[in-house]
């Protein structure tokens, strides 16, 4: 074990500064604001520091360590040069409070991503501020909520979604203070068009849903949705998480939704850190855009003195919607994330139709070899399709239900055994609705061996005995970790022994 | 051409072995009614070449902070990042890993980030840290909305919360988006002449839920009132104070004055300033907090061997366990930037932190010094300590100012009138470590010169 605070340089030396303009006596502070005892941190000098990290990172999975078909996050390659575009001074080294005409380069940058955003999903605006997912989601039911509000609909409270949605969707809703309805979907995981009927009123504010589905179904009823939803006055909301399935093949708008967010992180690359940072646009239609948070980028013709600072043959400026919501975050959204993806997006530009196409058809390939090589193994009979389909979008899913009942072995047992043959597991138990799940996301930057490779692998581990998969995994750095031992004896820092 | 797909060229071997007829077969089920036709209207797509180019013209047009005096400041502060910060958060098992779900083989970033809980609980004085929320201002909106879930039940003045007049408008809004929906009133504190708190109007504040300040306030000004904050409100009250880490070098953790909840911007430690993101916002608290607190939370466990381990935990808070009921509505967080500022601290250590805040304290102290000289520009708050910034009353508009130090290659400080309206001839000048002598200097000059020519 590698321990930060089992590091015990010596007082006072270490990282070296230049020395202050002023000695510390000098320094006049109120008496009862000093500080009495610095914090008690470790002391690590730099080839200390950087070994402890070196040695935590080798414990730690990541895309670039291996296959990681983490269902519903999309985890695909990051490329490189993104981060090396994301430390240039112009990005790393700026203010959001600096005057726009000396941030017009990334003001341009914000425009161009607005656009493609736009263009993307259909809709008319587009706004860059939230920094997450479910930040978008919070930001664009906080708009919906204004625009009621500004046409005198106090009455619409409720907002619908159905039992398969991502939880951020009834909790950011709920958030903004609306009542959830949640309604169940169709044994198929399909959404329910009669159990919609049933629950739409004058109190309908909105509909949220993702498509393709958390399935990876295909929404084919969604018009019909979006109608029924539209005809007793509610908006439908595109939850973007999916996003990646459908790129160039349709989009949110012609389904009829009324704003989206996108998963930066997801659909355009930004990598996912651990965690975070991530980045959340939303786009609008137009009846929405007035309520969208600022920073939103206009431009126009620049004039003579502005000319000298032009990037293009035009001016940006930031601009305000008039009946604004105000902010979500304190400065103009996850600026360095959107550089990122900006520059994913570059590398594809109008091209970007065949990231999804390439995904979608990794997926159908990736579901096509694993019952193939189940067959060839004779452990078919050890899982079923989640879903009754033909074709899957971006990712599919498994139950690992027959397993279960003939042998003992559940989908929490599968993951862990196939961490043990060098993969990350995909995602289990999500959606409910399918028994012992398995949710399957290969994305487009895997090669066709890694896929078929991988099919194999999980029969291979479908063809473990029971007690041997109970027991994953066991060439990991810990085995299975007590999650319950972690709640019932709290220890969330360092203990000290004069505590 | 794009050159990121390994399957580009083989679409047609893995349809045959699928028995699919094309692509188009795989959106099949996608309506008619709704598919797009044609191409999307974009450009051609770039080699890494031509990317490259573009991104170092187009962000070669902004003006980078580091290539001119800069004194910037007004929430997020420039700084030095070690150089092994950078190269050790870009590595892939780092940089491209999800978050801990699979805690067998994410035991790197989960006692990362144990250990940066274990560094900001020391710094801040809280027993109780997650691991980061969006950026400072959603950690206070998060903050006051806890303090809401925790007090309303017993308090006299339900559903409500005080917050400093002071608080920056965009913070301030980022507050009402996340507390309108639950219907909490928000109330602001006035402050006195001098820039401090004014005690005597806390005592409004008394059976509410919470009261929030900043310390150093936005103006730059330590508050030597706080510590009775906490005595006139009282125990059922959330006392919530939003700091600037690297000022707790110096300053005494808002923790052991009686904080309940320690917010912050956390970008000072470990992160460039990005724009203004990602950055990171810290979260801390007391144990009554804890299990109604937003965000993830990393606690130390065993494996089945009985070996020491990570995981996740308390997470019946959070959404997707809790969905409608949960604490936030976060997921994705800031854990790389939050893994940065790990970095930073391990490096500096306790002395190293200190002697930061000095360094950042005394190029403060220093300059205001010097300005005491200057003619025509005043310090309203010169009776108090400030740490990284302060205002300055200049002699004409500040937007007149700031356009005189542009032409001499200066940026200048943020005019205050951005915030408060009538506040036209103030500007908040904000130095760092960053800042040398020669950069005061040269500000001096500058604002020497412009008082002359505008008083004559």
């Amino acid at each position: 074990m590698s321990r930060l605070f089992e590091h015990f340089g010596a007082e006072g030396k270490g990282y070296a500064q230049p020395s202050p303009m002023l000695p510390a006596t000098e320094l006049d502070l109120p008496s009862n604001m000093v500080r009495k005892q610095l914090p008690r941190w470790p002391r690590l000098s730099e080839p200390e520091m950087v070994r402890h990290y070196t040695w935590l990172s080798k414990r730690n999975f990541g895309i670039d360590t291996g296959f990681y078909p983490l269902g519903s996050c999309t985890m695909k390659h990051n490329p490189r040069v993104n981060e090396v575009v994301a430390q240039l001074p112009g990005i790393a080294d700026i203010h959001p409070h600096q005057p726009e005409h000396q941030l017009q380069g990334l003001l341009s940058i914000y425009y161009e991503m607005q656009d493609m955003l736009a263009i993307c999903a259909g809709m008319d605006a587009v706004t860059l501020q939230p920094v997450a997912g479910a930040q978008g989601e919070f930001t664009a039911v906080r708009c919906f909520q204004e625009y009621f509000r500004h046409r005198g609909e106090h009455h619409r409270t409720k907002v619908i979604v159905p039992d398969s949605a991502h939880g951020t969707n009834p909790a950011s809703a709920a958030m903004a203070g609306f009542e959830i309805i949640e309604i169940p979907s169709q044994e198929d995981g399909r959404i329910d068009l009669s159990a919609l009927r049933a629950v739409v009123g004058d109190d309908t504010a909105a509909m949220m849903i993702t498509n393709p589905n958390t399935l990876g179904l295909f929404e084919q009823d969604i018009a019909e949705a979006s109608s029924i939803v539209h005809e007793v006055g509610g908006l439908m909301y595109y939850d973007g998480a999916n996003f990646n399935a459908i790129l160039g093949r349709t989009s949110p708008g012609l389904m009829g939704f009324d704003a989206v967010h996108y998963n930066l992180h997801k659909t355009f690359s930004q990598p996912h850190g651990g965690g975070g940072p991530g980045s959340g646009p939303i786009g609008v239609k137009e009846h929405l855009a007035p309520f969208l948070p600022s920073p939103i980028v206009a431009r126009r013709a620049p004039t003579d003195d502005e000319k000298k600072q032009c990037v293009d043959d035009h001016w940006y400026t930031w601009h305000t919607p008039e009946h604004t919501i105000g902010k979500v975050q304190q400065w103009h959204g996850n600026a360095g994330a959107v550089l990122r993806c900006w520059a994913y997006y570059r590398r594809y530009g109008k091209e970007l139709r065949t990231m999804s196409e390439h995904a979608v058809l990794n997926a159908n390939y990736l579901r096509h070899a694993i019952h193939r090589e189940a067959k060839a193994a004779g452990v078919d009979h050890l899982f079923v399709d989640g879903a009754d389909t033909i074709v899957a979008k971006h990712e599919f899913t498994l139950s690992l239900g027959p397993a279960k009942e003939s042998l003992g072995i559940s989908a929490m047992d599968v993951a862990k055994g196939l961490l043990d043959m060098g993969y990350m597991a995909p995602t289990v138990y999500f959606p409910l609705v399918v028994p012992e799940c398995m949710m399957i996301e290969p994305t487009e930057t895997e090669s066709k061996e890694t896929l078929d490779t991988f099919a194999r692998d999980f029969c291979k581990v479908l063809q473990l005995d029971a007690e041997t998969l109970h027991n994953a995994p066991t060439t990991t750095p810990v085995r299975r970790v007590d999650e319950v031992y972690a709640a019932r004896n709290l220890c969330l820092r360092h203990p000290f022994d004069d505590d | 051409m794009v050159d990121q797909l390994p399957n580009l060229g083989r679409e047609e071997e893995m349809l045959k072995e699928m028995g699919v007829a094309s692509i188009d077969a795989l959106f099949a089920d996608v309506p008619e009614s709704v598919r797009m036709v044609g191409d999307l209207p974009l450009p051609d797509a770039q080699s890494e070449e031509e990317l490259l180019a573009d991104a170092k013209r187009l962000l070669g047009a902004n003006l980078a902070l580091g290539d001119q005096p800069s004194f910037l400041g007004a929430g997020l502060y420039r700084n030095f990042v070690p150089s092994c910060v950078f190269q050790l958060v870009t590595r892939g098992e780092f940089l491209t890993s999800y978050t801990p779900y699979q805690p067998e083989v994410s035991q790197g970033m989960l006692q990362a980030m144990w250990e940066f809980q274990s560094l900001i609980s020391e710094l801040i004085a809280m027993p109780i840290t997650n691991l980061s929320l969006y950026d400072g201002s959603t950690a206070a909106a998060e903050a006051l909305t806890c303090a809401v879930r925790v007090h309303t039940r017993k308090a006299e003045q339900k559903d409500t919360v005080y917050i400093s007049e002071l608080t920056p408008p965009d913070r301030v809004s980022v507050i009402h988006n996340y507390c309108q929906g639950a219907g909490i009133k928000v109330e602001t504190l006035r402050h006195d002449e001098n820039g401090c708190i004014n005690l005597d109007d806390v005592e409004r504040a008394r059976g509410s839920c919470a009261v929030y300040v900043e310390q150093p306030n936005p103006l730059g000004i330590i508050d030597g009132g706080y510590p009775s904050l906490k005595e006139i409100i009282g125990d059922k009250t959330a006392l919530i104070v939003g700091v600037q880490p690297v000022s707790l070098g110096l300053l005494e953790a808002p923790g052991n004055y009686g904080a309940d909840i320690v917010i912050g911007e956390g970008q000072p430690l470990g992160s460039p300033i990005t724009g203004g993101g990602p950055v990171y916002g810290i979260f801390g608290c007391t144990q009554p907090y804890l299990r109604l607190m937003p965000g993830r939370i990393v606690g130390r466990s065993i494996d089945v061997d009985g070996k020491e381990a990570y995981c996740l935990t308390l997470s019946t808070r959070e959404q997707h366990i809790r969905r409608h009921r949960a604490t936030s509505n976060i997921c994705t967080n800031e854990t790389l930037i939050a893994l940065m500022g790990a970095m930073h601290m391990s490096l500096l250590g306790p002395e190293g932190l200190e002697q930061l805040a000095v360094r950042n304290m005394a190029a403060c102290t220093q300059l205001k010094r010097q300005l005491a000289g200057v003619e025509g520009v005043t310090l309203p708050y010169d009776g108090q300590s400030h740490f990284n910034e302060f205002v300055v009353e200049l002699p004409a508009s500040t937007s007149a100012c700031l356009a005189y130090l542009e032409a001499n290659g200066v940026v200048g400080g943020f005019d205050v009138s951005n915030w408060y309206a009538e506040k036209t001839n103030q500007m908040l000048v904000t130095v760092t470590d960053q800042t040398s002598q020669r950069d005061l200097d040269r500000l001096v000059d500058c604002l020497r010169a412009w008082a002359q020519e505008v008083s004559a």
